[in-house]
């Protein structure tokens, strides 16, 4: 027994001559909730995939809950897939039945709880309509609860917010939160990083097939230096002097990066100039721009290595 | 119950519940009702042109007036004890001079099969077909005439008729029944198990089968899919069932007593029974149709997984239609020959052991060998879904460029394209 519900080494997957997923590992602790983020095509949904059993991978393995398996311990897994699917004829509570029995849940308990989840998340009109008469935000929202209505111990998620409008992605991040406290291990892929930001403990990012990055958020922002935007009380040219070198005059105010251990100097030297503070911020980046600059220096990369490239605009 | 089981149920139960609660079902299941109708029509004109033709079929006889008694009297008593068709009707004419019998043969209106005509001692007989039954006939008569002749009255034999009433069913009809059943076995799982065929297109073209592959093995979704199909065969058959006893309770409450018991008189000709018996027959039949229906389903379905588009589907189901009908037409050969070595191959392949076994069910009593046959197809079932999940997991799961499933979202082609 250890302390992680995921567990993948060296996952790679070629399509043809294309390696989607190259060598990715992850290592999911158990309780947490965890975000790959990635571009569209990096290899999200493929590593996801074979993490899970789904596809084979060419090379490497994937064990879940504690070295199991991905085949044995289906039941305590709950997955909703990228390509979002339910059979359009049934009611939206013998969905989530259906989905609960296939993981091993009896059918009265399932219905049971469609219908509280659907209650909570303000669906409770919907409850024995048909699939087919839903919005497609709807039907998500319904898939969604279809995959975790077996009370999984790991929930995979593949872009689960896309498609869902600002309230209901609101509502996820609180499904997710309070699956987490009941003791999930939570793992959602995305591209849009202010969910990652506000509910990840730990992400990895994916980019061109590789992983790029494996740490905290927080580790993530610190990769960028953080930056400053200092306002001064006079107007003096001479100021820009005294800032490092790739400071930025913005309207009144100057914006520049800077490392860690400039910070204290700097305000030393701004209190002695004595051209005074009129406003002054200094923030890590977001992730956004963490990951941004990942995702760019990796493509850099393969820009500057044309045969890599190559095998990229054959597939493409 | 274990896992596999319960997750075989849950697809089967969805399955069988969404073919069943919509109408189309309805339209499947009262399908067969055109095919009896049709049929009726087809044999309604049929025993219509029977019965004229009977009618107006005959045998003349042309002979001297004190001929015409004795012969007809002879007529009476062949026509019966002859096996096989019934002669022609016989008509009898007084000759007259200059009669031919060629113009009476080609008289309008009536078939004319033979015209005797002249002494009966030497008669002539025309007949419409050299050495036919109808010549042979008038000349038994005259001969038949003439003996009794020349013999005088003898009592006829007094015999006492016994009918056998067990036991006595010929190897001719029990190879009928056998026949029987290798044919209505074949035609419920051509129309009921050709539907698997599309099955998997369903979850391909909503994605849920990317669910369902998380979720369970895939070989007890196929199994769940043929399962649920056979829930609705069985459906099917018992619905054609309980509709053909209820006919047949009405009929008999409708009919008065007295052609029941009528009725009854003829039931030893109904009491032909297959070698086993017919509770051991029966059973053992719907086994084999359920073997062959599970054997044939998963062909389908494994090749209608395969197929990427509905063409594709129908395509291929044809030549698996025609490989069924070849296993037909060697477990029919083989039904008509119990014992042969033909037999043995027919029962032995597993595409038409399930027939094959029905058909020895009839005419062999041998119960012990139909365990054996049973767990033999079963075990094919089981390898033609395991090479089927193979395939479908290398092909589908591997993502194969031109799967539909695994094809690449548009958002990813639009962002690799604008990369470029
Ligand atoms: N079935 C498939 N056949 C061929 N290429 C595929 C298939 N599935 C995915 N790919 C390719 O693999 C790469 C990664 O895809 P995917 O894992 O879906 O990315 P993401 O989920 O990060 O957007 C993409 O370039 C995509 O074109
Ligand atoms: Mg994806």
């Amino acid at each position: 027994m250890n302390d992680f519900s995921v567990e993948a080494k060296g996952l790679t997957k070629y399509f043809g001559a294309f390696r989607a997923v190259d060598q990715v590992s992850l290592e999911v602790p158990t309780g947490s909730i965890y975000g790959v983020l990635g571009p569209n095509g990096a290899g999200k949904t493929t590593s996801l995939r074979m993490m899970l059993g789904i596809v084979d991978p060419d090379a490497g393995e994937s064990r879940l809950l504690g070295g199991h398996s991905p085949q044995t311990v289906r039941h305590r897994v709950g997955y909703l897939p990228e390509e979002r699917g339910l059979y359009p004829g049934m009611k939206a509570r013998e969905a989530i039945a259906f989905m609960g029995a296939l993981r091993g849940l009896d059918w009265a308990e399932g219905r049971h709880r469609a219908a509280s989840f659907m209650s909570e998340l303000g669906l409770e009109r919907v409850i024995d309509e048909k699939i087919r008469k839903m919005s497609k935000g709807m039907a998500q929202m319904v898939q969604l609860i279809g995959s975790i209505v077996h009370a999984p111990d790991l929930i995979v998620l593949d872009e689960p917010f896309s498609g869902l409008d600002p309230v209901n992605q609101e509502r996820l991040e609180m499904l997710v939160r309070r699956e987490r406290d009941r003791g999930a291990t939570i793992l959602f892929s995305t591209h849009v990083m202010a969910h990652a930001e506000r509910l990840c403990d730990r992400i990895a990012i994916i980019a061109r097939s590789a992983r790029r990055f494996e740490g905290t958020v927080d580790a993530a922002r610190a990769l960028l230096p953080m930056q400053v935007r200092y306002t001064p009380r006079t107007d003096d040219p001479a100021l820009a002097q005294m800032l490092p070198a790739g400071a930025e005059r913005r309207g009144e105010a100057w914006q520049f990066p800077i490392e860690n251990d400039a910070v204290e100097p700097l305000l030393a030297r701004i209190t002695a100039s004595g051209h005074g503070v009129a406003g002054l911020s200094i923030v890590r980046p977001a992730l956004h721009d963490a990951f941004v600059h990942i995702v760019r220096q990796v493509d850099a990369g393969f820009d500057a290595d044309p045969e890599a490239d190559a095998i990229e605009e054959s597939e493409a | 119950m274990t896992p596999f089981l319960r997750n075989i149920l849950v697809v089967a139960r969805r399955d069988f519940l969404s073919i069943v609660a919509t109408p189309t079902f309805l339209l499947f299941l009262f399908a067969p009702l055109f095919m009896i109708g049709m049929g009726a029509l087809g044999g309604f004109g049929a025993s219509q042109l029977a019965d004229s033709a009977r009618g107006t079929g005959r045998v003349v006889a042309v002979v001297g007036p004190g001929d015409v008694e004795p012969l007809r009297e002879a007529d009476a008593r062949l026509r019966d004890a002859l096996p096989g068709g019934k002669p022609a009707t016989l008509e009898l004419r007084v000759a007259t001079s200059g009669v031919d019998p060629v113009t009476i043969a080609q008289e309008k209106g009536r078939d004319t099969y033979a015209v005797m005509i002249g002494p009966l001692a030497s008669p002539r007989i025309v007949e419409r077909e050299a050495n036919s039954r109808s010549g042979r006939y008038l000349a038994l008569l005259a001969t038949e005439v003439l003996r009794a002749r020349a013999a005088g009255s003898i009592a006829p034999a007094a015999p006492r008729f016994e009918s056998l009433t067990r036991g006595g069913t010929s190897i001719a009809a029990q190879q009928s029944i056998g026949f029987g059943a290798v044919f209505v076995i074949f035609l419920l799982t051509l129309l009921l198990a050709g539907q698997s065929v599309g099955m998997l297109a369903e979850e391909k073209g909503n994605k849920v089968i990317e669910i369902l592959a998380a979720a369970v093995p895939l070989e007890s979704v196929f199994l769940g899919k043929l399962i649920g199909l056979l829930g609705v065969a069985i459906l099917f058959i018992a619905f054609w069932m309980a509709m053909a006893a209820g006919a047949g309770f009405v009929a008999l409450t409708q009919i008065d007593p007295a052609s029941v018991a009528q009725a009854g008189a003829s039931a030893p000709q109904l009491a032909v029974a297959p070698a086993t018996g017919w509770p051991f027959f029966i059973l053992a039949a719907f086994l084999y149709f359920v073997m062959a229906f599970l054997l044939l389903g998963a062909v389908f379905l494994g090749v209608g997984a395969q197929a990427a588009t509905v063409r594709e589907i129908q395509m291929l189901s044809l030549p698996i239609t025609i490989f069924q009908v070849a296993m037909l037409s060697l477990s029919s050969a083989a039904a008509n020959a119990p014992g042969s070595r033909l037999a043995t191959i027919a029962q032995l392949i597993p595409f038409s052991s399930p027939l094959a076994m029905a058909a020895r069910a009839a005419t062999d009593d041998a119960k012990a060998v139909h365990l054996l046959a049973l767990g033999w197809q079963a075990i094919w079932v089981a390898l033609v879904v395991y090479l089927s999940v193979r395939l479908f997991r290398s092909g589908v799961l591997s993502g194969r460029r031109d799967w539909r499933f695994w094809k690449r979202t548009k958002d990813v082609a639009a962002d690799t394209a604008s990369r470029r």
